[in-house]
């Protein structure tokens, strides 16, 4: 590195975001003797500072200190992380090799090189060598024994999901965040990590990134300006923050459309026992998959009000008793799409989703399920994520649900954002080429979950790595 | 063809009180210990009690997991035939996924939980759309092409089903049945035979393009062949009459017999050129589009295309034999309406 002034930097490799992707990205690069900068546009919060799961943890790591909505009828709230680790801070920390029927599907669809399940599956490995994915020692947590239960009694598949965690001689379940594995291996191999720094507008000239434009926080709070002159630059901020930034700085094909999540609604299920809240459900009812999946978010006090309050129903007595509360969620793929629109002079973009008749239907599918698997598993009264949609304290009341679960009713929410570049050597579908490099620029790549062609179905972390991992390869192989 | 399946004592029938649902009922009640029929609401009890004491009759929402549980209640190994959906909805387009993917997923799960021994599902020519050229017959081997939000909820039906019995749950076999006509006829197809009696049906363009058509009685004998054949576990078949007609044949037969039943028609058929029909084609899929659906609409917008299927695979595979004609089918149907008062 060599610093024109405080405001001036030039790097080899400059990668904006610190997520999955981003983290990956460094670590990779790094290691291969590159010079490397990370830009993170959140703080750097210390792994052991904050209760896992905690309100607390929502305020200070999601952007927007925690919910944002996409427009549409209706609006679905979604987060992101924001801080260093990106959004790998706060999930649930589930992880699962892309489908095979899927990586085959993109390939075709999106004429992707070199994607094949063979291929992708050997860079998960690569992965998993190096992040550690396990299963729970011992019993699982109570409200993951729920799902269990419930899925026995009424003969549906569940299964118990790996997860990133590593687990300390004394029991203590440690996930296995971005910010306690690739990233500070990024550091000890040379990276620079810069937290609180926002990215404003890349600049270009010709077919090249030339500077980056940021603003950054100093530890007075202060705000200066930064600018980054970088050979190569990898946007990493996830599938709303990266195609906004493209947009931003002029780049505007196949760039922020085809926005895909994964729409969930929920229910508060209070139950007879009291429920551990200190971890989050592992298991899953997989009978219904892929189009539709259950399972279990986190449970603590905050969280279990936010879902009581999702129902509009009077829910002070349950909110009293919130020990013996869990809040469960049925996921669905969705058939619609959104789309990412940058708005001049506003840092925020917007962000639409449009669900189709088909998606509305199987998310109120996806509620009767949940509310059957709950019952079965003993809960006593289910609060739904639906305005007046009733309290169901038996199975004869769910049929209801399905009317219930209307466009004006339903309060649907998601984490999983994908799908906002996409990458293939189809240029009337892709964003960006089979390895995330963007179309017309030669420097510029992608490489974050902006790049799946589609939801994946299932927790997407670990599609993300290992596609990163697999076009860091190509990087370092031709560049 | 390779043989059949031991044919279990005890049915259950969704969608029973339907235009499929009471034909296949009367067939199954002579030679089954009980049949047990889902319908939708108290006042189609009795038009399904009254063919036999082996009849139980369960009313509720094909989407109820209770009144699916009672449905399934005690009934073993018994075949499950699945012919509740919604074909025109009521108002809003969201009912074709609630019914008809919804009522199946729910149907699949129950009827494995029983441990039926066969789940035969009834499909539609829908999820193929039309035909590309007029010559052209939908095989087993075509590739889905669904035509609007019927057409992909049912398309997301059948997908439900083939992976139930590559998961091994249960042994399913699809029905993929096109326009029927034949007695317990719903008011539309009793509409229908007056307009054509009366010259007021519109024939789109030349009349030429051919659609397949199925008797109820000939399709009840393809489920019954669905259901015993062994060959068919895990399959989809084509179930119409032998062979497609030309719009203007369909015509033409349904005037002759209403004559034949001693009502005179006349020859007169009005015209209607081929672009209103695609016009109403563009104002459905606008109406869907917002989640609206217009009955007439959809029917106008259909009538341009040719929808043909070729059953030589049912014949050849699972012995399914139609024997009922256009002619006699459309008689039956006419004085079906007649013994029962309806004016024509």
């Amino acid at each position: 590195m060599s610093r024109l002034g405080t405001n001036y930097l030039e790097t080899e490799v400059l990668i904006i975001g610190s997520g999955a992707g981003g983290s990956v990205t460094a670590a990779s690069l790094a290691a291969a003797g590159r010079d490397v900068t990370v830009l993170e546009e959140g703080p750097w919060i210390e792994a052991d500072a904050m209760e896992p799961f905690s309100l607390e943890e929502m305020v200070a790591k999601y952007r927007h200190t925690g919910l944002a909505a996409a427009l549409g009828s209706p609006g679905i709230v979604y987060a992101e992380g924001r801080c260093v680790g990106g959004s790998t801070e706060i999930n649930s920390g589930l992880y699962h090799r892309l489908p095979a029927s899927l990586t085959d599907e993109w390939r075709t669809d999106y004429e992707i090189d070199e994607f094949t399940p063979e291929i992708l599956d050997r860079y998960a490995q690569r992965v998993e060598d190096s992040l550690t994915v396990s299963k729970v020692p011992g019993p699982p947590p109570p409200s993951s024994a729920v799902l269990e239960r419930g899925a026995a009694k009424l003969g549906w598949r569940a299964v118990e999901f790996s997860r990133v965690f590593r687990y300390e001689p004394g029991g203590r379940a440690v996930k296995q965040t971005m910010s306690r594995t690739f990233l500070p291996r990024a550091l000890d191999a040379g990276a620079r990590l810069i937290p609180d720094c926002r990215v404003t507008r890349l600049v270009r000239r010709g077919d090249r990134i030339t500077e980056v434009r940021c603003s950054r926080r100093d530890s007075s709070g202060a705000i200066e300006a930064l600018t980054v002159r970088p050979e190569h630059v990898f946007v990493c901020g996830g599938s709303i923050q990266t195609p906004a930034l493209l947009q931003q700085s002029g780049i505007r094909t196949h760039i922020g459309g085809g926005l895909k999540l994964h729409p969930t609604v929920k229910i508060a299920a209070r139950f007879t026992e009291s429920l551990d809240h200190r971890d989050v459900p592992m298991h899953r009812v997989t009978e219904f998959a892929p189009n539709l999946t259950i399972g279990g978010s986190a449970s603590r006090r905050g969280h279990v009000a936010l879902a009581l309050a999702d129902s509009g129903a009077d829910y002070r007595d349950a909110l009293d008793d919130w020990d013996r509360v869990a809040v469960y969620y049925a996921a669905i793929r969705s058939e619609g799409s959104g789309r990412v629109i940058a708005l001049p002079g506003l840092a925020a973009p917007l962000v639409t989703y449009r669900l189709t008749d088909g998606d509305m239907s199987r998310l109120a599918r996806g509620l009767v399920y949940l509310g059957e698997v709950l019952l079965a598993a003993g809960a006593t009264e289910l609060y739904p994520s639906v305005v007046r949609g009733a309290v169901v304290r038996s199975p004869d009341e769910l049929v209801q649900w399905w009317d219930a679960v209307s466009r004006s009713r339903a309060n649907v929410m998601s984490v999983h954002l994908t799908s906002t570049v996409r990458i293939g050597e189809n240029r009337a579908r892709a964003g960006a080429d089979s390895f995330g490099r963007v179309w017309g620029l030669s420097n510029l790549r992608i490489n974050d979950a902006s790049l799946l062609p589609d939801a994946p179905g299932v927790n997407p972390q670990g599609a993300i790595m290992a596609i990163a991992t697999r076009n860091c390869d190509q990087f370092l192989a031709t560049t | 063809m390779s043989g059949d399946e031991p044919i279990p004592n005890e049915a259950v029938v969704s969608g029973a009180a339907g235009w499929l649902g009471q034909n296949l009922v009367r067939a199954l009640a002579p030679h089954r210990s009980r049949v047990r029929c889902l319908v939708h609401s108290k006042d189609e009890a009795p038009l399904l009690e009254i063919i036999g004491r082996n009849i139980e009759v369960v009313v509720g929402d094909v989407r109820d997991p209770t009144a699916l549980d009672t449905l399934f209640d005690g009934v073993g190994t018994a075949t499950a035939f699945h012919a509740a959906a919604v074909i025109h909805p009521a108002k809003a387009v969201r009912e074709f996924f609630d019914v008809n993917v919804g009522g199946t997923e729910l149907m699949l799960d129950r009827a494995r939980r029983a441990g039926a021994s066969r789940f035969v599902h009834v499909s539609s020519n829908s999820p193929f759309g039309a035909n590309a050229t007029p010559l052209e017959r939908f095989t087993e081997d075509s590739p889905y092409h669904p035509y609007m939000a019927y057409g992909r909820s049912k398309l997301e039906a059948e997908q439900l089903v083939f992976r139930r019995h590559e998961r091994g749950d249960l042994a399913t076999v699809i029905v993929r049945a096109p326009w029927f006509y034949g007695p317990y006829q719903p008011d539309r197809q009793t509409q229908w035979f007056r307009t054509v009696r009366r010259g007021r049906f519109p024939l789109v363009g030349d009349g030429t393009q051919r659609r397949s058509m199925v008797y109820t009685g000939n399709l009840v004998s393809g489920m019954l062949r669905a259901e015993a054949a062994t060959a068919a576990a895990g399959n989809a078949y084509w179930i119409a009459d032998p062979r497609p007609y030309e719009l203007r044949e369909v015509f033409a037969t349904v005037r002759d017999a209403l004559v034949a039943e001693g009502l005179p028609a006349t020859r007169r058929l009005p015209r209607m050129p081929r672009f209103a029909s695609e016009i109403a084609a563009r104002l459905d899929g606008l109406a869907q589009g917002t989640g609206r659906y217009v009955q007439a609409l959809h029917v106008l917008g259909e009538l341009k295309d040719t929808i043909a299927c070729d059953v030589s695979r049912a014949r050849a595979e699972i012995g399914y034999d139609p024997d009922v004609t256009l002619l006699d089918g459309m008689r039956a149907s006419i004085r079906w309406c007649l013994d029962r008062g309806d004016e024509l």
